[in-house]
């Protein structure tokens, strides 16, 4: 029996809708959860989604995905890459798996809601494949972490880190909740795939791919670059949603959720990629600074997208675009001052070298950042380490439940953007935090931020003991420095070959 | 006398703190609570300073008896803690 090729069947299949008679269109597709926008079923029709690719070509291609990544894996189980890798590199390891394992599963079921309410048909077909590539990228994320669990105990967070109330899960959950969890079909193609998976998966995927091949970790490099495959194939769903949208009027509505969306992704890579990336990654083995990376895939590329589409920049972009060069520092020394809040052990990064090529990259480094880290050195140098931890939390925004930060030393402008709201004074850490609370206050209004729920009593005892506890941080677990200070020796030298001199 | 939470925006410090004092602690006292949590740890000492407390926002700084009971300030409100030159 002659076959037909794909696309003599794919459109007319694809698009068999079902006219419901039994129930009604609202009660087939409830505009809660299809997020229709008022739009009848014949205009999601129109939906035209640029990748088509049928369940058996999907099978077929994953499999070989599949068999490539677990194949290098097991060629490379004995090689030891882990004992021997740089201790930042295993922090770049336990953080992203941390952070993205189980965030991949939650994203399976955001998927699902596309699948199964959707008015577009062309969507429901994509993000069935898009739900599988999900729990691909879950089971992955968990199986390949997995072998080290015995050697570290750090690396358990690949599968617990998203059930506690560590502060930087609080913050990613705060935001996969808003973007993917409990937002309409629609919303979820323009905020998870369109804004996140266009916009910013590639910097953590392909760029962390690039730093792991260099640090001679290719397990690694070819799990992340085998999902980042997917990513790139689904999140091609939101685009023809836009479309839709702004062809039938609703361009507002639509502008409103990339704005939300790029912001908040925009926070969590500014903590989870920027320290990775300007700071953890041995010197040697950078490609890019964190800054190049964004100006690469989200400045040229996601700002050619929106403007592909039809949207505007979102209205914060001057903003945007000089927060790029400071936000990340700031989130890596807060992340590393209060490190043992962590489940990874941050790596400092500032050894006179790496601060030199801080400097280049980011012109006024010393001048500001340098200042803080300046009497942090200078602590662990004269042994003042009672002086080199916290004895207090740090305000958290919020919207984005990380610290609320910016620029010191020389050209210190901190700031607090606060707003009453029913009562209750609520902080943020930009403008556009706040901006993205006025918008829906009665989302986000009930959530406590860590530093609400020590206030409130619901960390107890109120110390830092009561805090690692709330955080599910055992003994074994806590983070410290990478090195355990071993690039202090490198400071100790200068200070005793000034004096001889 | 009640513990009454404030964020301290240190000078020269990057990040905001959560700092608790007390209503009957003055301006003063309110500045050496933030400056536990900054100078010495990413904030270089100035001997020759003195550190005042201004709303955000403000140039004018609150008066160094003033007492917390006394400055209107809210619950978990952002105080700035700025260095000023000692007069001799
Ligand atoms: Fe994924
Ligand atoms: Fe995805």
């Amino acid at each position: 029996m002659a076959v037909l090729n794909r696309m003599d069947w794919y459109d007319l299949a694809r698009s068999t809708n079902w006219t419901p008679s039994y129930v009604s269109e609202d009660e087939l597709f409830p505009p809660k959860l299809s997020g229709d926008f008022g739009l009848p079923q014949n205009a999601w029709e129109k939906y035209d989604e640029p990748y088509k690719q049928t369940y058996p070509e999907y099978v077929k291609v994953q499999r070989e995905k599949d068999a490539g990544a677990y194949s290098v894996k097991a060629a490379l189980e004995r090689s030891r890459i882990f004992e021997n890798a740089d201790p930042g590199w295993k922090s770049v390891m336990k953080a992203h798996y941390g952070a993205i394992a189980r965030g991949e599963y939650a994203a399976a079921s955001a998927e699902a809601r596309m699948m199964r309410f959707s008015k577009a048909p062309g969507m429901r077909n994509m993000s069935t494949l898009g739900c599988l590539d999900e729990i691909r990228h879950g089971q992955m994320q968990l199986y390949f972490p997995h072998e080290h669990v015995a050697k570290d105990r750090q690396m358990d967070w690949a599968f617990k880190a998203y059930d506690t109330n560590e502060w930087a899960m609080i913050a990613a959950r705060h935001f996969f909740d808003d973007i993917m969890m409990t937002r309409d079909a629609i919303s979820v193609s323009i905020m998870l795939t369109f804004s996140f998976e266009t916009g910013f998966t590639n910097m953590q995927f392909l760029g962390l791919a690039a730093d792991a091949a260099e640090a001679g970790d290719h397990t690694f490099a070819n799990l992340i670059s085998s999902i980042q495959t997917d990513e790139s194939r689904h999140a091609q769903i939101g685009g023809p949603a836009l479309k839709v949208l702004i062809e039938n009027g609703h361009k507002a509505e639509a502008q409103k959720r990339v704005d939300i969306a790029v912001w908040g992704a925009w926070k969590l890579f500014s903590v989870l990629t920027g320290p990775i990336m300007d700071y953890y990654t041995p010197l040697a083995h950078r490609k890019q600074s964190f800054k190049e990376f964004m100006e690469e895939w989200i400045v040229a590329q996601f700002e050619r997208a929106l403007t592909d589409m039809g949207l505007d920049l979102p209205w914060y972009w001057d903003i945007f675009l000089n927060d790029l060069s400071q936000t990340h520092h700031g989130m890596h020394l807060g992340a590393y001052y209060w490190r043992p809040t962590l489940w990874w052990n941050p790596a400092a990064g500032i050894t006179p070298d790496e601060r030199a090529w801080l400097e280049q990259k980011y012109p006024g480094w010393n001048d500001t950042w340098g200042q803080c880290w300046d009497v942090f050195i200078d602590n662990v140098v004269d042994g003042n380490m009672e002086k080199a931890y916290p004895e207090t939390l740090p305000a958290v925004c919020n919207m984005c439940q990380l610290p609320i930060l910016g620029t010191p030393g020389k050209g210190w402008n901190v700031k607090d953007y606060p707003l009453e709201y029913n009562g209750r004074l609520y902080h943020f850490g930009s403008e556009v935090d706040r901006w993205v609370f006025q918008q829906e206050p009665e989302r986000y209004a009930g959530h406590l931020s860590i530093v609400d729920r020590f206030l409130a009593g619901m960390i107890q005892p109120m110390d830092l003991n009561g805090a690692l506890h709330y955080m599910n941080l055992a003994p074994g677990e806590i983070g410290d420095d990478a090195h355990n200070y071993a690039w202090a020796e490198v400071y100790r030298a200068m200070r005793a070959a000034k004096k001889a001199s | 006398m009640a513990l009454f939470p404030l964020l301290s925006n240190f000078e020269g410090d990057f990040v905001l703190q959560l700092v608790a004092v007390d209503t009957e602690n003055t301006m003063d006292e309110v500045a050496a609570a933030a400056a536990v949590h900054s100078v010495g740890r990413r904030v270089r000492a100035r001997p020759d300073c003195i550190m005042r407390i201004r709303r955000q926002g403000s140039e004018d700084f609150l008066p160094r008896t003033m007492k917390v009971s006394e400055s209107g300030l809210k619950p978990t409100e952002t105080v700035e803690i700025i260095w000023e030159a000692a007069r001799h």
